[in-house]
């Protein structure tokens, strides 16, 4: 069953055609790589899902239920998360303060409470505390808990924003770059966790990705967009010999 | 000795005196708030009133420019309200202070939330600005209004038990109290109300920083695109900021007024307040209840300390007294922005990790 439809989804940035009648569906369970060269679109088809560019045209949906025109923090509510592909933390809070602020939405003490630190409110914070202690746990993240988030490491960081995405505990979870920035050895730890969350925890995940190897490796489909337009989709074998998909990162003809 | 004991609970992490250290503290601190007002001289009981009202004054500042982001400079407007909402009470239907007090905080409030809504698509500069207007807004209608507020000439703020009119129930918070030995005139008993008050406000601005409410505002200070996405609303977080920080300012522009008898429009209440409490927080740090509290008290107490000296210092001499502790104060904090951006708290920073990796350096 498809978890995300995407109906005839175009963007326009005064002339620049972002997306183009980009349709495609995530089945739930996938760990779908969106993949294609720079300014292909990919961010924004991002920024379509989860609210961000309200002037788009066509439709989204999750679950069946509509998301277009609707405000980032309802598509936040039904189970959208998001990592951002420039780092989007909150860089004077801990690390435990960033990914208690994933669970936000799911907080149903209001100031008032919080202001006099009522019974609800401590029992509250120590319920969704413990939450976020599963998610540190499974990212190893145990030693930076106390940590703010500016003197931590890059791959450190990326940890902490999956986490964060990850504490909101999304049906659909969209990762712009996880890989962006990372050695060797943070891209494989990466990798094992991506694949960890889609066998242990059965998150969809759609995936943006540069690296060709680590996204075919990876996927269990691939969309692959090029200048605002889907122009192949499917299982990364199929993809691999594609020679559209090679021309528009190779750029030119490449002879089969 | 371990500097807190093992925590075994999450619920060990949310106590705001977790360890034997903090709790010593704790107690020391409290000690130090109970003896002050019996060995201080008149003129220094004075001035720890003053540090009270500014405690209050400066957290209510530090949820909405520390916490929320929102720096704005109308802080003066807010205490304006607060004052001249117990004058008035006071004066015109006799209320007693406990009633007008919260009274004041809401009026505030009211405000702060209106001009919060309007001021939700501004930041930064413009923000300033906005809130800057609301400065000299409030002093013309606080102006405007002579039948009610006295106008230039001022009223007067008094302080009743009771509500006048009950015949004998009406005493002034003013008259003096002799308890046997213990002598209770009016700026101790001021003292020992603004004590709660100031701890009261410490508290709830404490609970803010530790609660859910709190780390919304400071995830759309740090990054409000980001915080939408994870579902924080920036309009709520933001008003809740405007609403709290201005019902804090009213009380504390209320306890000001008690504290002073009479009060004027200008000053106090005009641009150089808004200032001095902005100095207070950047002083203490900024972000932390800790900077709010510090930053307040070294302010007021540094000012008598300023005016004392300044007279043998050369370049100022010509200057009046509070002029020399304008001066002053501006080079400290000028000094502490340069050596240690994180004020008083950075300091504070600093010496624990000291002796929490003591006998080695770091």
């Amino acid at each position: 069953m498809a978890l995300l439809e995407l109906d005839n989804v175009g963007l326009s940035f005064s002339g620049v055609r972002a997306l183009d009648g980009v349709s495609f569906s995530i089945e739930a369970g996938a760990l779908h790589a969106v993949i294609g060269p720079n300014g292909a679109g990919k961010s924004s088809l991002f920024n379509c899902i989860s609210g961000i560019h309200r002037h788009m045209e066509g439709r989204v949906r999750l679950d069946g239920q509509e998301l277009t025109g609707v405000e980032p923090t309802e598509i936040a509510r039904l189970g959208v998360s998001r990592m951002f592909q420039n780092l989007a933390l909150f860089e004077h809070l801990t690390v435990l303060e960033n990914l208690l602020l994933g669970r936000h939405q799911r907080y149903r003490t209001g100031l008032l409470r919080n202001l006099f630190w009522t019974r609800g409110a401590r029992e509250e914070e120590v319920r969704h505390r413990e939450k976020a202690e599963e998610v540190i746990d499974f990212l190893d993240l145990e030693h930076f808990r106390w940590m703010p988030v500016a003197v931590l490491p890059y791959g450190i960081r990326k940890r902490v924003e999956l986490g964060r995405a990850l504490c909101m505990e999304p049906k659909l979870l969209l990762l712009d770059e996880p890989t962006a920035g990372l050695n060797q050895e943070e891209t494989e730890d990466m990798a094992n966790t991506l694949l960890d969350l889609r066998h242990e925890l059965g998150v969809t995940q759609v995936l943006i990705g540069h690296e060709l190897r680590f996204v075919m490796d990876l996927a269990t489909q691939v969309t692959v967009l090029d200048r605002g337009r889907v122009i192949a989709n499917g299982p990364p074998s199929a993809l691999r010999n594609d020679t559209r998909v090679l021309s528009a990162y190779v750029g030119g003809t490449v002879a089969a | 000795m371990p500097t807190r004991p093992l925590v075994i609970r999450y619920e060990d992490d949310l106590q705001l005196f977790p360890g034997l250290w903090h709790k010593a503290g704790a107690v020391l601190t409290l000690a130090v708030a109970l003896g002050y007002p019996w060995l201080a001289s008149e003129r220094w009981l004075t001035v720890g009133n003053l540090g009270l009202v500014a405690i209050v004054g400066a957290a209510a500042l530090m949820v909405l420019t520390g916490f929320a982001g929102q720096v704005s400079l109308g802080h003066a407007a807010f205490l304006a309200l607060g004052a001249y909402t117990v004058a008035v009470l006071g004066n015109k239907w006799g209320w007693p202070f406990w009633l007008a007090l919260p009274l004041a905080g809401a009026v505030s409030a009211c405000v702060g939330v209106v001009i919060g809504a309007f001021a939700l698509r501004l930041r930064g500069l413009y923000l300033a600005i906005v809130t800057l207007g609301l400065v000299f807004l409030t002093q013309h209608v606080l102006l405007a209004y002579p039948e009610v507020t006295n106008g230039l000439s001022g009223t007067s703020v008094p302080m009743y038990w009771w509500f006048r009119g009950d015949v004998g129930s009406a005493a002034s918070v003013g008259d003096t109290w002799q308890l046997g030995p213990v002598v209770l005139g009016f700026e101790r008993k001021l003292y020992f109300l603004f004590l709660p008050l100031a701890a009261g406000t410490v508290w709830l601005t404490k609970n803010v920083q530790r609660s859910n409410s709190g780390r919304a505002m400071m995830a759309v200070r740090d990054q409000d695109l980001a915080a939408e996405v994870l579902g924080v609303s920036t309009t709520q977080a933001r008003l809740q900021a405007f609403g709290v920080s201005s019902f804090l300012a009213g009380i504390a522009g209320a306890m000001f007024a008690f504290q002073q008898q009479y009060i004027t429009v200008e000053p106090p209440f005009d641009l150089n307040l808004s200032i001095q409490f902005i100095a207070m927080i950047v002083l203490g740090g900024v972000g932390s209840v800790f900077g709010a509290v510090s930053g307040a008290l070294a302010f007021t107490f540094l000012s008598p300390l300023a005016e004392s000296v300044g007279h043998a210092l050369p370049l100022i001499q010509q200057l009046t007294s509070a002029q020399q502790a304008t001066v002053l104060l501006s080079v400290v904090v000028v000094l502490v922005l340069v050596l240690e951006p994180m004020g008083l708290f950075g300091v504070w920073l600093r010496i624990r990790r000291y002796f929490q990796a003591w006998p080695f350096r770091y």
